[in-house]
């Protein structure tokens, strides 16, 4: 069996457990609990573990996707999912500047520990104080359109906005020689 | 499309951040909220020039600079104001008067400390405001002293005299973090004496509570000055991983994962991927 492993991950509300749902075959194993602390400002539910899809395209070949808890506090459950994974995506909600502070910590954090290809896909941009693509990725420390990772807008409840960012991911991994 | 906020989303060192290192020309208004006693609304304006602070105001009439130059009786500010008129439209007025002789470098200077570096610096003690930078905005030439100030030079001023940190607690790196450099070489940048001290923790690995202790500094303080690296565009902050409960390792996890480390997958896994993901757009 030919498994490949994607990373989702991002600050809490960026829309992680949608994104796997919609594209998942199987019911997504769910680890969201009601959040208690700051976070409930933003959810009922947060993801506490982590998520997990899966996406079986053949016989012996299957994606399976995993989505970091949704909480900032680095444990060991981001450090196996991290050494497990080919490639991430780090969603980004565009509506909320006060998390772009977050998504860096996590990139941060992601690329001391692994070296994987990863892309960045801006979420909830169709929000009116949502902020562009260009103006985003500043303010996500990527100052040259041609020296950072592909940047995608996200629609996670859109099964085909999904597929297609999985697919920028998948290429961009193949750019970077995954094999 | 413009860059609208809350101060309390996105602090004004994130701001000025981002505005030097997308280099960034135009306007940034801040507007308080109203004071729950008075009703009262202020306004602030602060130019940017390729990212580098050449103007403030809290008025739109660019009259500002002409009054500064008035109050301290130097020239009335409806003669200034007339020069000014006289001059080249893209001209500073400040370089104006000073090419006419009728103020001094030094004059400038003093003017341009006042105008930017006093009153900008006194905005980081904003507790809430609504922010929106216009890239449209052209230059207030009859504004600006000719002066200009890294935005990002203006924070570390700023920072470093702030008192009240309350607005800026949730944005201040964990205490569990490393911080790590993001530039080649040293600072560019006058750095105080701590400053220089958590720079040179500043490879990764060590987090910011041992290093307090090693510097035999309050945590917080520890936490103040990363910050200020960080929005400085210094350093980033690295997580660490956080110590786990014994009682938490023993669990299982969800999900069972291969107990093997990553391995490849083939070109010809990834292309079925891609033809079959195709087919769900």
């Amino acid at each position: 069996m030919e498994i490949m492993r994607l990373v989702v991950t991002g600050p809490v509300g960026a829309g992680k457990s949608t994104f796997i749902r919609s594209v998942s075959e199987i019911a997504v194993v769910d680890t969201d609990r009601r959040a208690t602390d700051e976070t409930a400002l933003l959810k009922q539910k947060t993801t506490v573990a982590f998520d997990f899809g899966r996406l079986s395209f053949g016989p012996e070949m299957a994606l399976h996707l995993y989505g970091t808890p949704g909480q900032s506090r680095f444990d060991f459950m981001w450090d196996i999912l991290i050494q497990k994974a080919h490639a991430y995506i780090l969603l980004v909600a565009a509506h909320r500047p006060s998390e772009f502070i977050d998504a860096r910590r996590i990139r941060a954090f992601m690329r001391q520990r692994s070296a994987v290809p990863m892309i960045i896909g801006l979420t909830h941009t169709d929000c009116p104080e949502a902020w562009d693509l260009e103006n985003a990725a500043i303010a996500l420390g990527y100052l040259s359109a041609t020296r950072r990772p592909p940047i995608i807008t996200v629609d996670p409840t859109e099964t085909a906005s999904v597929a297609q960012a999985v697919i920028a991911l998948v290429q961009h991994s193949m750019q970077d020689c995954l094999v | 499309m413009a860059v609208t906020g809350y101060l309390s989303e996105f602090s004004l060192a994130e701001i000025f951040n981002f505005l030097e290192q997308g280099n960034k020309t135009g306007l940034l208004t801040l507007c308080t909220l109203a004071d729950t006693q008075t009703e009262k609304r202020e306004n602030h304006y602060i130019w940017f020039n390729q990212g580098r602070i050449v103007a403030a105001a809290n008025r739109l009439d660019q009259h500002g600079l002409a009054y500064m130059i008035d109050q301290r009786g130097w020239m009335g500010e409806h003669t200034a104001l007339r020069i000014a008129q006289t001059c080249a439209a893209t001209t500073p007025i400040g370089l104006s008067l000073k090419t006419q002789g009728l103020l001094t470098v030094e004059q400038l200077k003093l003017l341009f400390y006042t105008q930017v570096m006093r009153q900008v610096c006194s905005l980081f003690a904003l507790k809430d405001s609504w922010f929106q930078f216009d890239g449209k905005a052209p230059l207030p030439f009859a504004e600006m002293t000719g002066l200009n100030a890294p935005a990002t030079e203006v924070t570390l001023a700023a920072l470093r005299v702030l008192k009240d940190w309350s607005a800026l607690t949730s944005k201040l790196p964990e205490p569990s973090s490393a911080i790590m450099s993001v530039i080649t070489g040293k600072p560019q940048q006058k750095l105080d004496q701590t400053e220089w001290c958590l720079w040179e923790f500043a490879n990764g690995t060590l987090a910011l509570q041992a290093i307090a202790q090693q510097l035999q500094l309050p945590l917080v303080k520890v936490q103040q000055v990363a910050f200020r690296l960080v929005t400085a565009g210094l350093v980033e902050e690295v997580p660490l991983v956080v110590a786990t409960p014994a009682a938490l390792k023993s669990e299982p996890l969800p999900v069972e994962t291969p107990a093997t480390e990553a391995t490849t997958v083939s070109h010809s896994f990834l292309h079925h991927l891609v033809g079959f993901l195709k087919n769900k757009t």
